[in-house]
């Protein structure tokens, strides 16, 4: 068993190294794409089985997203939707035996934070301007702006290190007590890691949207707004 | 602990692509279903409520409608009901003016009827009254009544003006003397001459019996009748009576 916190390259496409997590990304990302497209060619105004289970999807997202910010779910559903399917996959692909989780890798869950990081970037910048973006930082009061650029950063931080930490450990823990006592003890820590992997998509992904959300109601409480959010 | 930045590039870059492929196939297709269906059952309720609003205004001008229907029927029927009290206060009118008129030529009739029948049993009862007399007194006719209507022919004839008692006398073929009974020898005698007395010239005296007379004596020329008897009596009893009805 390899440690997660190094990666190993399997082959290079040039200077990059192609990682299993990132090997297993592109896979994931296929199987959503293509089971996506294939889910959703048909879809009709009187909706069957499949089409009712993918609209409850949507539309829990969306009620997840109109409950934490109090706004249309529209801007943010592309973004947090595919955050919290590409992490639950990514958990729950820990199942299938020789597969090891993306997220239980360092570099992904950087690069997930890194893009929650971004995004509270982006979305402030579109919801209030680069002005209300900035003057957000000094909510309630200029003396709390480094405090708030910390925090932008730490908070960032403890969501890569507490999604890193509980894919990682699952993954640690079944991998030594496959080892030690055979094949089927590590079911229930399987089933565990289910859950784990449920819960810890679901923080992340509302995590992310509070983050966005707290910025850009900062951002607006600060500058008025002027013009209509945008889908992504 | 080492990270490796260029995977860290690449999984943020594939998260990026995943974020934007499921967009394009995933949310956007099923939120625009879902807003599709929205659109189309808000729009089948707004459909719903026009129809709605419509069927109340159908209803609603069916039923004003229906009550100037019924304004117009109790308008109607008011009317009716008081052309009807008219006509028949104007009948009754008619039929007690009818009525009134008939009973006044009814009771003018049944007077009129009355009227004659009382003259008729009036005058049935003088004809009656006059038979009566007249067989009574064809019982009681007697020789002394007979001389009494002799006195009393002699007296009309006597009373009579002297040219009348000269046409008298010269009545060609002569008079006719009428009696109830037949004059025996002697009393023509005495009838005979009687009248010579009380006419200068007697003509020829001609002896007629004729028992409707009852009793009395009657001269009878073809253009003079001197009555004298019971009959000339009661036929003058009669016609006065019926007169007098």
């Amino acid at each position: 068993m390899n440690s997660p916190l190094e990666s190993s390259a399997l082959f290079y496409l040039g200077p990059v190294p192609i990682t299993q997590a990132v090997l297993t990304t592109w896979v994931i990302m296929a199987v959503l794409v293509i089971g996506g497209y294939l889910l959703t060619r048909r879809l009709t105004l009187i909706p069957d089985t499949r089409q009712a289970a993918l609209e409850l999807i949507v539309e829990t997202i969306d009620i997840q997203i109109s409950e934490t910010t109090g706004a249309s779910p529209t801007p943010y559903r592309s973004f947090i939707g595919t955050l919290f399917v590409f992490i639950l996959v990514a958990n729950w692909s820990s199942l299938i035996p020789g597969v090891e989780p993306p997220t239980a890798q360092l570099e992904t869950d950087a690069a997930l934070a890194s893009l929650v990081f971004f995004s509270v970037i982006w979305f402030g910048l579109r919801g209030a301007g680069v002005g209300g973006y900035l003057k957000s930082f000094a909510a309630p009061n200029p003396v709390m702006i480094p405090l708030n650029m910390l925090a932008s950063i730490t908070r960032v931080f403890s969501m890569f290190v507490r999604l890193f930490g509980n894919m990682m450990s699952g993954v640690f823990v079944i991998g030594i007590v496959a080892s030690l006592a055979g094949l089927f003890v590590p079911i229930p820590l399987m089933a565990l890691d289910m859950l784990t992997g449920l819960v810890q998509a679901y923080i992340f992904a509302v995590l992310a949207m509070v983050f966005i959300s707290a910025t850009v109601n900062d951002a607006r409480s600060a500058k008025p707004p002027s013009e209509p959010e945008k889908d992504t | 602990m080492t990270i490796d930045f260029w995977g860290l590039g690449l999984q943020a870059i594939n998260v990026l692509i995943l974020v934007w492929l499921l967009s394009r196939v995933f949310w956007r297709p099923v939120a625009a279903a879902i807003v599709a269906r929205r659109d189309a059952a808000q729009a089948i309720l707004t459909d719903a409520k026009a129809t709605r609003a419509k069927a109340d205004a159908a209803l609603a001008e069916l039923t004003s409608a229906r009550d100037g229907i019924a304004e117009e029927r109790e308008a109607l029927l008011a009317k009716a009901a008081k052309e009807a009290r008219a006509a028949s206060a104007a009948t009754l009118a008619e039929a007690r003016a009818k009525a009134e008129s008939l009973l006044t030529r009814a009771a003018e009739t049944r007077d009129r009827e009355a009227a004659a029948a009382r003259a008729k049993a009036e005058k049935e009862a003088t004809e009656l009254a006059v038979d009566i007399a007249r067989k009574l007194l064809t019982r009681v006719t007697t020789a002394e009544i007979q001389e009494t209507f002799l006195t009393l022919l002699l007296a009309e004839v006597d009373r009579l003006s002297t040219q009348d008692k000269a046409t008298l006398a010269a009545t060609p073929g002569g008079i006719t003397l009428v009696s109830p009974t037949a004059l025996d020898g002697a009393a023509q005698a005495t009838v005979t001459q009687a009248l010579r007395q009380k006419l200068a010239t007697l003509p020829k005296l001609h002896f007629v019996t004729d028992p409707a007379l009852i009793a009395g004596f009657e001269i009878r020329t073809p253009h003079f009748v001197l009555h004298n008897s019971w009959q000339a009596d009661l036929d003058g009893i009669l016609k006065a009576l019926n007169h007098a009805a």
